[in-house]
């Protein structure tokens, strides 16, 4: 008789520690419910505030600081004499800056026709997932470019220049910039861009309309193909005029963000690229080119606020 | 006599059941520290949820991985994409108890000295852990604190052989919850 109450307390025993472990699934259950479910904000479409050339939907978030070095060589079919290209660099260096996380502001300088630029980009929307789904993410960005070499189409010196006559130099550049990450390798852009130059060539149109498509393949952890092509409506078998593409690779190390490509555009503001790429991938006017991004922390504590 | 125990076993059951009060903290703290002279990694995350039960010393946490800030933003993007993998493992969660739950008494005000032990999941792989811990009891609030290193290899955060250098193998974390009366809503 004895030996069966023994079984029956053992029983109870283990009853009441399988309950106890239930009841920690029980709580967590109630955790669960309790914690209201946030839309997943999808992260990294891009690696860089660039593709390669355009600009990605990525922005700096808040207080952070990205400057920038941008190098372009010569044309590869430039030959030997000038080593392939590497002769004639031409760098662009710039500052990015997030005022907070959805708006970007950047201050650039180029060595190609001496340009400064003015930028913003900011977000409309983000890519979601979860209880909220939102398929692509979608950025605005608006460039201003002054152009201040002199001679630059028989212009005067911006020195002793009137300010009509230092307008022609500017131009302006609006991108919509629709993108998708599809997984963790594959990410597109759709990049429907207006260029507005106040002066150009003879025959050459002022506004440009253009698309451009571009994305990337991670194809291990952090290296990544990158493409980029722009259709613009300016091109025509009649003018010298190409469209942009561009093929690339990015690496990422720590803090830096290395992007090296291939590209027929000799200019990196986006009006130049757009709108005054003259060489062809097809005879070999390509050149090499590497983008050096790195971050910084501006101030302290930006993640304890 | 062994029917009237079995039928007290059992009451004491449904007692506890229903006595049973529940403190719960959806604005837990977790901090992770790490430095070395190359790198410094120091992440907060505010968002952690977790329920102590009074009547056993029970507790649960859970949090997203993805909800960790760090001072840079490169830092937090290889965070989430290269090391804790939120996008395959959404959450971190701990189920467990505090061990020495007898000594505490959660209707009078003090620091109690506790031992919290249980199973702790990061990244997909869980592992049994044990650590000191302090619960401040002050006027119906309760503050569960916590502080202890986990180690990356432990749980199959793949650091590469580059950054071996850069970054430490133990990261500290540090834990802080501010637990409230739960009232079913």
């Amino acid at each position: 008789m004895k030996t069966i109450y023994l079984i029956i307390i053992g029983f109870l025993l283990t009853i009441s520690f399988s309950l106890q472990l239930k009841s920690q699934d029980d709580l967590m259950d109630i955790l669960d419910t309790e914690v209201e479910e946030e839309p997943v904000v999808v992260l990294a479409t891009f690696k860089s505030t660039r593709i390669i050339n355009g600009h990605s939907i990525e922005r700096m978030v808040k207080r952070q600081l990205d400057f920038r070095i941008n190098h372009r060589f010569g044309k590869l079919n430039e030959g030997g004499y000038a080593l392939y290209g590497l002769d004639n660099a031409l760098i662009n260096f710039s500052f990015e800056y997030g005022i907070n996380d959805w708006l970007m502001v950047g201050l650039r300088r180029g060595t190609n026709k001496k340009v400064y630029d003015l930028s913003t980009k900011f977000s409309i929307f983000r890519q979601t997932k979860g209880i909220k789904v939102m398929p692509v993410a979608i950025s605005y960005y608006v460039d201003w470019s002054f152009k201040t070499l002199r001679g630059l189409d028989d212009l005067p010196d911006i020195r002793n220049a009137k300010w009509n006559e230092i307008t022609p130099r500017f131009a302006y550049t609006h991108q919509l910039l629709i993108a998708r990450k599809f997984n963790e390798k594959l990410s597109l852009q759709l990049s429907p861009s207006y260029v507005h130059r106040n002066l150009v060539k003879k025959g050459d149109k002022n506004d440009i309309f253009a698309l451009g498509f571009g994305g990337r393949y991670k194809f291990i952890r952090r290296v990544a193909f990158t493409w980029e092509v722009f259709y613009t409506d300016h091109v025509t078998k009649d003018n010298v005029y190409e469209y942009p593409i561009a093929l690339g690779f990015d690496i990422e190390t720590g803090g830096h963000v290395f992007q090296v490509f291939f590209t027929n555009s000799r200019a990196m503001v986006e009006d130049g690229f757009l709108g005054e790429t003259t060489s062809s991938w097809l005879d070999g006017g390509i050149y090499f080119g590497f983008n050096m991004s790195r971050v910084f922390a501006v101030g302290l504590g930006r993640h304890k606020e | 006599m062994k029917i009237k125990l079995i039928v007290l076993i059992i009451f004491s059951f449904i007692y506890t059941e229903a006595i049973s009060q529940k403190y719960i903290t959806k604005t837990g703290k977790i901090e992770i520290f790490s430095q070395t002279p190359l790198f410094t990694i120091d992440g907060v995350n505010k968002k952690v949820a977790s329920i102590l039960n009074a009547a056993n010393g029970d507790i649960v946490a859970s949090t997203l991985v993805r909800s960790f800030r760090f001072e840079e933003a490169l830092v937090e993007e290889h965070f989430n994409e290269n090391y804790l993998e939120p996008n395959k493992f959404p959450k971190s969660i701990f189920k467990g108890k505090i061990v020495n739950f007898s000594d505490v008494d959660i209707n009078k005000n003090g620091t109690y000295d506790i031992t919290i032990a249980g199973k702790l999941t990061i990244h997909g792989v869980t592992h049994d852990i044990s650590e000191p811990g302090k619960l401040i009891v002050k006027d119906g609030n309760i503050t569960g604190t916590t502080s202890f290193n986990v180690s990356l290899q432990d749980y199959k955060v793949k650091i590469e052989k580059a950054y071996k250098k850069a970054i430490k193998d133990a990261i500290l974390l540090k834990i802080h919850f501010n637990y409230k009366l739960y009232k079913k809503s």
